[in-house]
């Protein structure tokens, strides 16, 4: 059981060196186009979509791929192209501080409250 | 059709006068109000079959040649349909609670009357000024303009009534509650009785939830079944709220602790679904499941929205004076604090959802600046705190109220927490593509697996819906796991004669066959996908072309097994005869179904056994 377990961890090591490039490129294309709105559809991405904006969007990735860019570089060059919109990994910035602060803000005083009213009571 | 409207209007006056009349006279007149809207309703419903067109809203949502099963679902397909089925669940509700309410006090049951007339009236106005859906149509048309396709479907058909039903229980519970706050009734008493509505809405809800996103699985045709879409942001918000309020109940049951936050949960919770009406009504929210919207309409509701949430909290401001001498005792190990513990849990899930889901709207008028606000976000904000969310609902069921000092069952609590953190580990070290996080919830949520497993054997079995429900939450979180990480999928173009290699699967598209159906075209492919075990199994993707609208719709093919489903769908390419056919390998789909089915048959059960107990 345990050789069965270290040749499975071997196994899978070399596995993930050993996947090839086109391979590499192949599952960058469906995350990126995962992570993108399809603008003329209404709420799906890219990846699910079979709109000819999507259709070429798909293409441009391929492309900038090919071209050597990085996953970075190519929301950079959309997000130029499209606006912010297109992308679905909402990024943090000045203008979205808020969106990702709140929650986690409410959640703090939230567990203030408690704690005050528990404490509070119990004196 | 005129003259049922003039009916609608008529009553509305009758109920004005409601307010100081003696019981027998409320019930008589809510039966009447109750009549009138299941009449109204049900002549919608014939008129959808008799396919008469003289009747605006079928005129724009119904066709001749539709299949009769649609023509009745479509009553509430559109909108003006739909808020009649709202009108009908409120008054049905309101009927059902004063035949359930008699050996509760008098003037409780009329004030929750009067907070239920005033929504009911709110919504008459509604329906009656902006979407009256027996507008007549001079001169008659000859044929109607059809009900969009992809809302021909069977789990479509039902999601809307089930969730309307959940929906509209809030309302009933946020008209009880405000009547409850006037006449210092938040008690014990009260909290046994609105048990039993927040558990109609709660399993209603859950049920439609589930329901709508089987049909985003096999109807949008991605393979996905939640997609932190508005919409489906939307439904879930009242969910969480519910879901705490349910919890919080039990602490005002047991212990009379929390009074004013139940309060506000039920305020909370109807508000939430009122917005959901706005948002989705409104056509302020960019989804895949926005069908029909008109901005002057969700003015109105927002306008109501702020109307009725004014008055509960000047109600709750002026009414609620929570004796502030209940020194009760709050021990830290106790069941209390775990369910406040859950609630503040909840409350953090929904302020994610709540702020996803509004911050690009308020963004876009502020600064005309748009971003979106995808599925990462949630899960990054989300997932972390799911973590100890789970293992706090490990510990909590099983705390005692008022003080827990069982140092055995401690022990036994810490043992399996180790035993499920061992597996989880040894899950990643076998699999390893797993990142940190994700074993941390594997492990969180195997943690509440054993120990509500553990909890069905060795204790008493009067809580049995609720370990069925916890239970069926952490097959839940298990499944959408094991799912997300070991779903594969491939997409590829394929001509007739093709053949197309998958890892060990060789799939095969051997022929078209076209078929004229009632209201389309069909075309449907024949796939075959042999293993690597020389089996074979026949896949039948369809492509739908309708005639009224003319929509292409295409139907997946999903063949399920206890683990895993297989997903074939295809799209036509233009001008080319090759297909674009997507490939998926699901592992463990159907148990998300099943947990959810579990959780809510726990919900179903507890009230059960409630009623019962009666």
């Amino acid at each position: 059981m345990k050789k069965l377990k270290i040749f499975l961890i071997l196994f899978f090591i070399l596995n993930f060196f050993s996947i090839s490039l086109a391979e590499k490129n192949d599952q960058l294309k469906i995350k990126i186009s995962k992570n993108l709105r399809c603008v003329v559809c209404q709420g799906q991405s890219i990846y699910d979509s079979q709109s000819d904006f999507a259709v070429s969007i798909k293409l441009l990735i391929n492309n900038k791929i090919d071209d050597g860019l990085s996953e970075a570089e190519i929301y950079e060059f959309l997000k130029d192209k499209y606006g912010e919109w297109i992308i679905y990994d909402t990024s943090f910035n000045k203008k979205t501080f808020i969106l990702w602060g709140l929650p986690v803000l409410l959640f703090f005083l939230g567990g203030a409250i408690i704690l005050k009213k528990i404490v509070f009571r119990r004196t | 059709m005129g003259l049922i409207a003039s009916v609608l209007i008529f009553f509305l006056s009758l109920k004005s006068y409601k307010l100081k009349t003696i019981d027998q006279q409320i019930f008589l007149i809510s039966f009447l109000q109750l009549f009138f809207v299941v009449i109204s309703f049900t002549s919608l419903i014939v008129c959808f079959i008799i396919s008469d067109f003289s009747n605006e809203t079928v005129f724009n949502n119904s066709h001749t040649n539709k299949p009769i099963f649609y023509k009745i679902s479509g009553t509430w397909g559109n909108h003006e349909g739909s808020l009649l089925l709202w009108l009908l669940v409120l008054t049905l509700f309101l009927f059902l609670f004063l035949i359930n309410s008699k050996n509760e006090l008098k003037k409780y049951r009329v004030l929750t009357v009067t907070f239920q007339q005033v929504i009911i009236i709110g919504f008459f106005i509604f329906v009656l000024a902006t979407s009256n859906p027996f507008n007549f149509l001079f001169p008659i048309p000859i044929e109607g303009l059809g009900l969009n396709p992809i809302l021909q479907d069977p789990a479509l058909a039902i999601h809307p009534p089930i969730l309307y039903v959940g929906y509209v229980g809030s309302s009933l519970i946020f008209s009880a509650t405000l009547a409850a706050v006037i006449e210092n009734y938040i008690s014990k008493d009260w909290a046994k009785n609105i048990k039993i509505w927040v558990l109609i809405s709660w399993i209603f809800l859950t049920v439609g939830i589930m329901v709508g996103s089987i049909w985003a699985y096999y109807e949008l045709g991605w393979g996905g079944f939640w997609f932190w879409d508005p919409v489906e942001n939307v439904s879930l918000m009242p969910w969480f709220c519910l879901t705490a309020l349910l919890h919080c109940v039990l602490v005002l049951e047991k212990r009379e602790l929390l009074k004013s936050w139940t309060i506000i949960l039920s305020i909370a919770t109807f508000t939430l679904s009122m917005c959901g009406t706005f948002l989705v009504r409104s056509g302020v929210l960019n989804s895949v499941h926005t069908f029909a919207n008109d901005p002057s309409r969700g003015i109105f509701i927002l306008c109501f929205l702020f109307f009725l949430i004014t008055i509960s909290l000047i109600i709750f401001f002026i009414f609620n004076k929570e004796k502030q001498n209940d020194y009760i005792k709050i021990n830290f190990f106790s069941k209390e604090v775990s369910i406040i513990v859950n609630n503040w849990f909840l409350m953090y899930f929904l302020s994610v959802v709540l702020v996803g889901t509004l911050y690009p709207i308020f963004l876009e008028v502020l600064t005309d600046h748009k971003v979106s606000v995808g599925p990462p976000f949630y899960n990054k904000l989300i997932v972390p705190f799911l973590i100890f969310f789970l293992l706090f609902m490990s510990v909590g069921p099983n705390l005692k109220w008022i003080k827990e000092n069982d140092i055995a069952n401690k022990f036994q609590l810490i043992a399996f927490f180790f035993i499920s953190l061992t597996i989880s580990s040894l899950i990643y070290l076998e699999i390893g593509k797993i990142n940190l996080i994700n074993t941390l919830l594997i492990a969180a949520s195997l943690y509440l697996f054993i120990v509500t497993i553990k909890d069905f054997f060795s204790k008493e079995l009067h809580n049995f819906p609720k370990k069925l429900s916890h239970f069926g939450f952490s097959l839940f979180i298990l499944s959408i796991l094991f799912n997300g990480i070991f779903s594969s999928e491939a997409i590829f173009n394929l001509k007739v004669g093709e053949k197309f290699t998958f890892k060990n699967e060789k799939i095969f598209l051997k022929s078209l066959v076209k078929k004229q159906k009632e209201n389309y075209q069909s075309v449907i492919g024949h796939f075959t996908i042999e293993d690597d075990k020389k089996n074979i199994s026949l896949f039948k993707p369809e492509l739908r072309i309708y005639d009224q609208p003319i929509v292409v719709t295409s139907e997946a093919d999903i063949k399920t097994t206890l683990f895993k489903d297989k997903f074939l769908v295809m799209n036509k390419i233009k001008g080319n005869e090759y297909f674009n056919v997507r490939y998926q390998v699901k592992p463990f789909m159907i148990w998300i179904w099943i947990s959810t089915m579990l959780i809510a048959i726990g919900g179903f059960l507890s009230l059960y056994y409630r009623v019962y107990e009666k």
